[in-house]
């Protein structure tokens, strides 16, 4: 065993060119692809990164819009319901003021109507029952009618207390009276002379009393002395037969009502 | 019976020798550098890799790892002269399948320029990194007493390494060549694997020793320290292979 010296320069000759010629063959291309792929590898990869945030950020931008559109609907919503919660209110309200004005309209006019209806009841059955009376009269006992108002009044008149009597004279003695005399019938002279005599007699000779027709007297007299006032008539009788019409006539207006509604 | 390749003249013109060493050497460095341009000169970067530029990838970015993993900084910066000192022993003693192949690491030569090359590169690679009066100063460590036996374990290793390659290598094909007068057809195949096994474990023991003591050698005084410590266990390593 020794060693060649020629051999040993000629082998680190070989060995310097080996390493020349790897370097130019294999290190470089090999190292070179192999960073240059992975550079891409790593560019694709933040590429991807990119992306995926630019899709995260859109996902959030699209959550919290469709958030905001699903706030924005829940308050449209809101209002509309609100809104037709005043509006049922208001109609409701309308309705309601409408249905009572037309009833308390209805009802005034059936009160008018009722009204109506019994003052011509009354003055029927007034002119009835005078007519009635006056027949009666007549037939039983011989006198006309207006000379048994007359009468009574006359008998009334007499009747009265000295205090009402002074009360009365008194009125008539105030400058200005007048004396009136108003009967639901047309008085003949006779009677207007009894009343006249009753007068003169009872509250002072001086009172001239004017006579007029008044149909709302019915069956009687009312006498006017200045601002006192004295009356005798049918027609209180006839005020509880009104009475009972008018209770009659209201049951059945009520009873209609609540048929009505 | 030869028993280095260095005596076994092929050519002779005007007194030059032509050994089978070089003309080996030649087929290995030929082999090397025609597969890997074969190769290299259809590189993809994309995505499809052809199963060559796979292998080659395989093997360019295995040395660069190991290098890094010694740790003496870029591994770029040592790959061609490590790299190509595993390939060439690697292939050299992979080739010994050939019946008329006799590996040039078995020649002593061979192992000694090999050697010497690491016992240059040593320095030239510490004084590109740290300067040439660092470089010298590491010899004077940890105290001046110690200069003598730096520069004795210098050459020891360098011899070392040489002899240690050789000795495998060329014991490799004696025991082969004594087998077969003795026990033909079997025994020798199996020592043949044996061989090609010893050569690959070879080829790596030389290329990371080399670097370990370019690392040991780059690195500041207490870095180098701990890299001498690491070189150790290194060291022992090849024991079993021999």
């Amino acid at each position: 065993m020794q060693l060649d010296w020629l051999t040993i320069a000629a082998q680190i000759a070989n060995f310097l060119v080996l390493i020349w010629l790897l370097q130019r063959f294999l290190y470089t291309p090999i190292t070179r692809a192999m960073a240059k792929r992975e550079a891409r590898i790593e560019e694709r990869l933040a590429d991807a990164r990119k992306h995926r945030q630019e899709a995260e950020q859109e996902a959030r931008t699209l959550r919290e819009r469709q958030q905001e559109l699903d706030a924005r609907a829940e308050k449209v919503l809101a209002d509309a319901r609100r809104e037709a919660e005043a509006l049922k209110d208001r109609l409701e309200q309308d309705v309601r003021k409408e249905f009572d004005e037309k009833r308390s309209n209805w009802q005034e006019q059936l009160e008018e109507e009722k009204a109506e209806l019994v003052r011509q009841l009354r003055k029927r059955m007034a002119d009835q029952v005078v007519k009635v009376v006056r027949r009666t009269l007549s037939d039983f006992a011989d006198t006309d009618l207006a000379a048994q108002v007359a009468n009574e009044f006359a008998r009334r008149l007499e009747a009265l207390d000295a205090e009402n009597k002074t009360r009365l004279s008194d009125a008539a003695a105030r400058p200005g009276s007048t004396a009136v005399v108003e009967s639901g019938i047309d008085l003949p002279s006779a009677a207007r002379s009894r009343i006249t005599r009753a007068i003169h007699d009872n509250l002072g000779a001086d009172i001239e009393p004017d006579y007029r027709t008044d149909e709302d007297v019915v069956l009687g007299i009312r006498l006017t002395l200045g601002e006192e006032i004295v009356e005798w008539s049918a027609g209180s009788y006839l005020d509880k037969l009104d009475d009972l019409v008018r209770d009659t006539l209201d049951a059945a207006g009520r009873s209609d009502l609540t048929a009505t509604t | 019976m030869e028993i280095s390749p260095d005596q076994w003249i092929i050519y002779e013109w005007h007194g030059l020798r032509l050994n089978a060493t070089i003309v080996f050497t030649w087929f290995v460095m030929a082999i090397l550098v025609l597969g890997s341009w074969s190769i290299t000169a259809r590189l993809s970067e994309g995505e499809t890799v052809s199963r060559w530029q796979v292998l080659l990838e395989v093997i360019v970015s295995g040395i660069r790892d190991q290098i890094a993993d010694i740790g003496a900084g870029d591994p770029l910066r040592y790959l061609p002269f490590i790299g190509t000192l595993f390939l060439f022993i690697a292939t050299s003693n992979i080739l010994t399948v050939l019946p008329w192949y006799e590996p040039p690491t078995g020649s002593l030569s061979t192992t000694a320029a090999l050697a010497i090359c690491v016992l240059i590169a040593v320095p030239l690679f510490s004084i590109t990194k740290r300067g040439l009066l660092a470089y010298l100063r590491s010899y004077a460590e940890p105290t001046f007493m110690m200069l003598p036996f730096n520069i004795i374990g210098e050459l020891s290793r360098t011899l070392a390494l040489a002899v240690r390659l050789y000795g495998n290598i060329m014991s490799g094909s004696i025991i082969v060549g004594i087998l077969i007068s003795i026990a033909p057809f079997f025994f020798p195949i199996i020592m043949q694997l044996l061989g090609l096994l010893t050569g690959l474990v070879q080829a790596y023991i030389f290329a990371v020793l080399a670097m370990v003591y370019i690392a040991s050698a780059s690195k500041t005084h207490r870095h180098g320290s701990k890299e001498a410590e690491a070189a150790g266990p290194s060291d022992e390593i090849q024991n079993p292979g021999e």
